[in-house]
């Protein structure tokens, strides 16, 4: 699915010796890979910037107990960032976020089901050293 | 062999169903660890165990807590070190599922298709009956079909 960003087309973040530059090219993103790519470090970094960024929503494993499409419910013009979405997000809540117009979403999971999503939705990690800096950025999955 | 379920009623009441990887390997199975874990974890993360608790990152070489690990590694130290529960393989990457079809004894759960493609023989849960598979095709026929 082709749907432009509705919130934020680029995100960026320096978080010790690691920078994130994601560009974004669609409304929902999901963020797939190898285990160890650095996923969830980057969602961590990311997460850190909830303080500093009101647009900024995060959810991982630590909400499992949560009713995590009615929280999604109450949302507008955010970027919501779910690490653990494999085990986080039920079908109907997969099948809202799909519908969904008033947030764009960051999605780290391995399982694209009931997202209608296609080829144009999946990215992965990349990650590179540069000096002391590790950079991290966001390129299509082939 | 590894055990694989792909339905959660076939998984019997005496055998515990693990979902939150990260939660249960940061409480249960760090006790565990042991030389074993060394070699899974280089493998999986790129990362050097240099304590029981603490790893080298492969990102920027500083020391890290073990919590830290991948959930694809955790999970795979979880089926190692409790052969006797069924852990959700949901969120292994490719690399972790390789190794995790390795193993020697444990049990697995998934819902949808997850394998690798030089796969050992494995043992699958069906209705409660079991059987050995170890072709590719076979095995993803078996998971997508209703059986």
């Amino acid at each position: 699915m082709k749907c432009e960003p509705k919130v934020m087309k680029y995100f960026s973040t320096i978080h010790t010796s690691f920078a994130i530059n994601f560009v974004f090219s669609n409304n929902i993103t999901i963020l797939i890979g190898l285990s160890a790519a650095g996923k969830t470090a980057a969602f961590s970094f990311i997460r850190e910037c909830m303080a500093i960024n009101p647009q900024i929503v995060c959810l991982n494993y630590l909400d499992y107990q949560k009713d995590i499409k009615e929280m999604l419910t109450q949302m507008k013009n955010k970027m919501i960032v779910i690490d653990n979405a494999d085990i986080l997000l039920d079908d109907e809540t997969r099948k809202f976020i799909s519908l969904d117009e008033n947030n764009q979403y960051l999605i780290i999971g391995r399982n694209p089901k009931n997202l209608f999503t296609t080829k144009d939705n999946l990215f992965e990690l990349v990650s590179n050293k540069n000096e002391d800096v590790t950079e991290f950025w966001i390129q299509p999955y082939l | 062999m590894i055990t694989i379920y792909k339905d959660k009623n076939d998984i019997s009441d005496d055998m515990e169903y693990v979902e939150l990887n990260d939660i249960f390997f940061n409480q249960k199975t760090i006790l565990e660890l042991d030389n074993c874990a060394k070699e899974i974890i280089e493998k999986v993360d790129g990362s050097k165990l240099l304590s029981k608790y603490k790893i080298m990152s492969k990102f920027n070489e500083v020391a890290l807590d073990i919590d830290c690990l991948s959930t694809g590694c955790k999970t795979i130290l979880n089926v190692l070190y409790f052969p006797n529960k069924v852990f959700c393989m949901k969120e292994c990457g490719d690399n972790a599922i390789e190794l995790l079809y390795s193993l020697k004894n444990g049990n697995i759960y998934s819902d949808y298709a997850m394998i690798p493609f030089d796969m050992p023989a494995v043992r699958v849960a069906n209705n409660s009956k079991y059987h050995i598979i170890n072709d590719y095709e076979e095995l993803k026929e078996w998971w997508e079909n209703e059986m």
